[in-house]
C-alpha cells in the first residue's frame, strides 16, 4: 500500500515540467549536487568537531558545551541547505529514487540519526554541568557520539550507492527485494506468474 | 614532468583490479573519502570562521587553531589514501580529465597554503598579526578548500 502511494507521488513529481527541466539541464543538476556535497561538508564537518569532542578525541581543553553551542548554528545552516538540495535531487529523478533500495535505507538512517541527535542533545544538556570541562566525557555521551558518527557514515555510503543499479527494479531480484525497493509493477508481475 | 607512467602503472595495479571488480568496496572507500573531506572541511571551517570572528568568539583563536591541526592531518591522509584507491578504477580517464587536474592543483595549493603559510603564521600570537591579514587568510583558506571539494564533484560530470 505504502509502496503504491510512494510510487504514485513519484510519478506525479516526474510528470511536472520543473522536474524534467532540472534533470535534463546541462548545469543545474550538477550545481545542485555540488551544493549538496559542499553543504554536506559543512554539516558533517561541524558534526564531526562536536562528536570528536564528545568522544574526548579533539578540543580537550575547550568546554564541551562551548563546542556544542557555538557550532550548532553553522551545523544547522549546513543541514538545512543539504536537505533542500537533497529534496531537489529527489525531485529531479523521483521514480528511480523512490524505487532505490539504497535511498530507502538512507532515509531510514537519516531519521535514526536525527532521533539520536535529539536524544543525544537532551542527554548532554541534562548532564553537561558535571563533566563539561573533562577532556573525556562520560561513557553514555561517548556512545551517543559514536552512534552519531556511525549513522551519518551510513547515510553517506547509502547516498553514494544510490548511483549503482545493483538492486534496480529492472534487475531479476527475489520478491522480498522488489518489495523492499518498492518495485510495484515487478511485484505484480511476480504474483501473476 | 609527465605523470603518464604513474597513471599507466596504477591502471594495471592490484588496487585497480580491486576497485574495478568490487563496486561495494569502491562505495565504502568513497564513503571514507567523503568522511575524510568532511573532517578536513570541519577543521578548516571552525578555524577559519574563528579567525573571521563568526564562531567560538569566547575561545582564544590560538586554542581553536591549535586543536584543528591534528584532525586536519587525519582528514587529509584519509582523503589522499582513499583518493588514490578511487583513482585506480579510472586512472587513464582521470589523466585526460581537466577537472581532475584542477582538483589536484587546488589540493596542492591547499596543502602548501596550510603547511607553509597558515600554520607557521598562526603559530605566533594572533594579537601580533593584523586582523585584516587573519581575515584574508581565513577567506583564502575557505575558498581553496571549497574549490577542492567542488572540483572533485565535477570530475564526475566532466
Amino acid at each position: 500500500m505504502l509502496n503504491e502511494w510512494l510510487l504514485s507521488l513519484a510519478r506525479f513529481f516526474d510528470a511536472q515540467n520543473w522536474s524534467t527541466q532540472i534533470h535534463e539541464s546541462i548545469y543545474l543538476y550538477a550545481w545542485i549536487e555540488t551544493t549538496h556535497v559542499l553543504t554536506l561538508m559543512v554539516f558533517l564537518g561541524m558534526l564531526f568537531v562536536i562528536d570528536l569532542r564528545m568522544l574526548g578525541l579533539a578540543f580537550p581543553n575547550v568546554r564541551a558545551s562551548v563546542i556544542a553551542e557555538r557550532l550548532d548554528k553553522p551545523m544547522m545552516i549546513g543541514l538545512t541547505l543539504m536537505v533542500i538540495t537533497g529534496v531537489l535531487l529527489y525531485y529531479a529523478i523521483p521514480v528511480r529514487t523512490t524505487q532505490s533500495l539504497w535511498f530507502r535505507i538512507k532515509v531510514m538512517l537519516f531519521v535514526l540519526a536525527a532521533i539520536n541527535a535529539f536524544a543525544f542533545r537532551a542527554r548532554m544538556q541534562a548532564s553537561v554541568g558535571s563533566w563539561d570541562t573533562d577532556p573525556k566525557p562520560p561513557r553514555h555521551i561517548r556512545m551517543g557520539a559514536a552512534a552519531s558518527i556511525l549513522l551519518w557514515a551510513g547515510v553517506v555510503v547509502t547516498g553514494r550507492t544510490i548511483a549503482y543499479d545493483w538492486f534496480d527494479c529492472h534487475k531479476e531480484l527475489p520478491y522480498a527485494m522488489y518489495w523492499a525497493a518498492g518495485c510495484v509493477d515487478e511485484m505484480a508481475a511476480f504474483a501473476s506468474e | 614532468m609527465d605523470l603518464y607512467p604513474i597513471f599507466d602503472w596504477l591502471d594495471t595495479s592490484l588496487l585497480a583490479d580491486i576497485s574495478k571488480a568490487y563496486g561495494g568496496v569502491f562505495a565504502v572507500v568513497q564513503m571514507f573519502h567523503l568522511l575524510g573531506m568532511s573532517i578536513l572541511g570541519g577543521m578548516v571551517l571552525v578555524g577559519d570562521l574563528r579567525l573571521l570572528n563568526v564562531v567560538m568568539k569566547d575561545t582564544p583563536s590560538e586554542v581553536v587553531i591549535e586543536n584543528t591541526h591534528k584532525w586536519f592531518g587525519i582528514g587529509l591522509a584519509t582523503m589522499v589514501v582513499s583518493g588514490i584507491f578511487m583513482s585506480s578504477a579510472v586512472s587513464m580517464k582521470l589523466y585526460y580529465n581537466e577537472m581532475f587536474w584542477a582538483k589536484m592543483t587546488a589540493l596542492t595549493v591547499g596543502v602548501a597554503f596550510f603547511y607553509f603559510v597558515r600554520r607557521p603564521l598562526l603559530s605566533n600570537s594572533h594579537d601580533a598579526i593584523k586582523p585584516s591579514v587573519l581575515k584574508l587568510m581565513a577567506v583564502t583558506s575557505i575558498a581553496i578548500w571549497f574549490t577542492v571539494a567542488a572540483s572533485g564533484r565535477w570530475i564526475g560530470f566532466s
